[in-house]
């Protein structure tokens, strides 16, 4: 009896049941997927779609791929590219300052708790101030060419000379934003195994060998971590400071796609330009963005 | 319990496409004025102090003949300013009334603008440089301040050197031995130059154009007849470079920002001449205020070849200008009107120290240096940096500095230059 009540009282809510069950995670998932669509997803495709129009007198117009012609074209936007190339041959010192230092507090260098603080002071500035702090300290006849003369060195010119003006953007950018990096690296220290760290001691290991067979093993999962977070700033970060700082000259020498962008739409009034730059830039950091993915990811199975 | 999540998930994705919707839409964007009580004006002026008794004049000029009409204005950061502008402008709505720079930056939008010249016709007498917001016959602003390029010179330097602070060099060549002579008695630097954005090149075209092209050429430049080629203009191109290897100019030029670091240069005495603005910055009141007014000259351009007519170049500098989706174009020309009438422009003047485009205004009690500059306007022309397309004045700042550091030849360069100049 209770064997066929039972199921024949079931059916009706079943059914229905199951319905819901089945569609409750798009219900749940539903807001967030559609603030992407519509916030992200959406406007994307409005771009890469206006990059395919004319500006100025063509406003509206189709014009195939013209924009993208006259992009790779412009030696402006060939020497923003090749700079992202150099930013991209230069992470590793970026990377490697941090972790260097960092293993020196890690290591109780005599005084490490104030160097401590003072590496990540910078940290806290606003690119404008650093910016403008360092175009005084760089400028022609500022303190720091003072201070080569000083010692019979000749001055140069930092922000006005084409092959250095880059290299000392870069160096002002490192500068102001390893703190985090390092502050990164010391909580990856927390986490080494101190008994490591004796052993190879004891066995009588020297400095080079302690970070060589040691730090660096223990750590790998933290470099890469800083790794991807500093390529990212890098790329998307330095506006700010190459604006104050060069505003992209000598020479358009210092340009980064992102100036390059602003200065187009901004400047030049060429909207559809800009949207074929901000396109390509998109797919450099889609690029970049999906390798550190898959190297994180390989790391992840070593683990 | 079903229900109710289900009932919160319609809910909440109602308000998400509603978002996007008003996200794309924009239907009722604060900023955008569709009854005609109410005007919308842009500029990066109104905020300043310096500007406060120009607005108030002009508000009280407009609230007169409209009070019932509210006019709002939005003081935008120049920095971003063409930025949200060319974004207002993509979309076909925002500001009634906008403020630009003459020339290029106005001539690359006057599709958006609308042509003043049947409200403007009572002003056109009054006014001057109407040209740098005129394309092709149409106005579409009208002009505040004009700005030009005097090649100013510290009299006190002159005077140290031995030389006649009264009577400034009449040839490059005088000129150029003067600076010589300057330098050996005083240490200073001939020219305060900065052209870590390029714009040095802008100024030293127009104010050494009238020195070294024939009135014929100058004027066919102006007209959009440009021959990059010829010996002239080439002529222009290769005193920038001589000035930069023969060490007339301040030393790390191409490292020292324009505004304002070079300016300071000027203003410390630590150079003897300097090509600046007559509006806004970098001006006769700024430097009235650091050498003394008695100590700020003004000079004619030196003259490089006997057959030019040296002259100031000056241009409407800024200028209101109407959007075309106003909905009510009468109103807002008159809001022009308002902010261009003598008594604003006579506070502009007195508070800000510019040179208004009001030629009846008054400017004795500002100076010597004024005065020269004013006595100037009758037979100055337009500057020739002005004329170019925005795209070659990049491309001009760009070669600028590769002309100081010899990474290009004055042939390439203008080379290049006509090249840019046809596409635009």
């Amino acid at each position: 009896m209770d064997d066929r009540s039972g199921p024949s009282r079931r059916p009706p809510a079943r059914p229905r049941g199951r319905f819901w069950e089945r569609r409750a995670p798009y219900v749940l998932v539903a807001p967030a997927v559609l603030i992407i669509v519509g916030l992200r997803l959406y406007p994307l495709l409005l771009g890469v779609n206006f990059s395919f129009t004319g500006d100025g007198d063509r406003n509206g117009e189709q014009v195939g791929l013209d924009n993208y012609t006259a992009l790779f074209d412009d030696p402006l936007f060939q020497q923003a590219l090749r700079n992202v190339g150099l930013l991209v041959l230069l992470l590793p010192v970026a990377v490697a300052i941090p972790g260097l230092l960092a293993t020196f507090i890690y290591l109780r260098v005599p005084g490490h708790r104030f160097y401590r603080s003072v590496y990540f002071f910078p940290a806290v500035l606003s690119p404008v101030i650093v910016g403008a702090i360092f175009n005084l300290v760089l400028a022609f006849d500022g303190p720091l060419n003072r201070l080569l003369g000083g010692v019979g060195a000749g001055p140069v010119d930092w922000l006005g000379d084409p092959d250095v003006a880059i290299f000392a953007v870069v160096g002002v950018y490192i500068w102001s934003t390893f703190g985090m990096a390092l502050v990164v690296f010391l909580a990856g220290f927390a986490t080494l195994d101190p008994a490591l760290l004796d052993a190879a001691r004891v066995d009588g290991a020297a400095l080079r060998q302690v970070i060589r067979h040691v730090i660096v093993p223990g750590l790998s999962r933290t470099i890469q971590f800083v790794f991807v977070t500093t390529m990212i700033g890098m790329l998307t970060s330095m506006f700010g400071l190459l604006y104050i700082m060069t505003s992209g000259g000598p020479e358009g020498s210092t340009y980064l796609p992102e100036l390059y962008i602003w200065t187009q739409q901004g400047q030049l009034n060429r909207p559809a330009l800009a949207s074929a730059a901000s396109t390509v830039l998109f797919l450099i950091m889609l690029v970049v963005g999906l390798a550190q993915i898959a190297i994180l990811r390989r790391s992840g199975r070593e683990d | 319990m079903k229900q109710r999540a289900l009932w919160s998930a319609i809910l909440l994705a109602g308000l998400v496409t509603a978002g996007c919707g008003s996200a794309s839409e924009s239907d009722d964007d604060p900023s955008s004025s569709g009854e005609s009580d109410r005007l919308v004006v842009w500029d990066w002026k109104s905020g300043e102090e310096n500007t406060a008794a120009y607005f108030e004049q002009a508000k009280a000029d407009f609230a007169e003949q409209h009070p019932d009409v509210t006019v709002e204005f939005v003081a935008q950061p120049f920095e971003q300013y063409y930025a949200l502008l060319g974004t207002a402008i993509q979309a076909g709505e925002g500001p009634d009334v906008v403020l630009f720079n003459g020339g290029g930056q106005l001539r690359d939008r006057v599709d958006a603008l609308l042509p003043l010249d049947d409200y403007v016709a009572d002003d056109r007498e009054r006014l001057a440089g109407w040209e740098a917001f005129s394309q092709d016959g149409a106005v579409y602003a009208a002009p505040l301040t004009l700005q030009g390029h005097p090649i100013y010179y510290n009299k006190a330097l002159y005077e140290q050197a031995g030389l006649d602070p009264e009577s400034p060099p009449a040839t490059w060549d005088d000129f150029v031995a003067d600076c010589g002579t300057v330098k050996s008695a005083t240490g200073a630097a001939c020219i305060a130059l900065g052209n870590k954005e390029g714009y040095g090149i802008e100024f030293f075209l127009s104010a050494m154009g009238s020195a070294v092209l024939t009135p014929e050429e100058y004027d066919a430049w102006i007209a959009g007849d440009r021959d990059w080629s010829s010996p002239h203009v080439k002529q222009i191109f290769e005193l920038w470079q001589a000035a930069g290897d023969t060490g007339l100019n301040n030393e790390g030029a191409n490292s020292t920002a324009m505004f304002n670091d070079s300016f300071a240069i000027f203003q410390a005495g630590d150079a003897a001449n300097m090509i600046g603005l007559m509006s806004d910055i970098g001006h006769w009141k700024d430097f009235n205020e650091f050498l003394g007014e008695e100590n700020v000259g003004v000079m004619v351009a030196p003259q490089v070849n006997p057959e030019a007519t040296p002259s100031l170049p000056y241009d409407g500098g800024i200028g209101y200008a109407v959007t075309n989706w106003t909905s009510d174009p009468d109103l807002a020309a008159d809001l022009v009107r308002s902010l261009t009438s003598t008594d604003a422009l006579a506070a502009f003047h007195a508070d800000a120290g510019a040179i208004v485009s009001d030629t009846t205004i008054d400017v004795s009690g500002a100076g010597p240096a004024v005065s020269t500059i004013v006595s100037e306007l009758e037979t100055g022309k337009q500057a020739l940096h002005v004329a170019l397309s925005s795209q070659t004045l990049e491309l001009i700042h760009i070669l600028s500095q590769q002309l100081l550091s010899g990474s290009v030849t004055v042939d390439d360069a203008v080379a290049q230059l006509a090249a840019s100049d046809q596409a635009g």
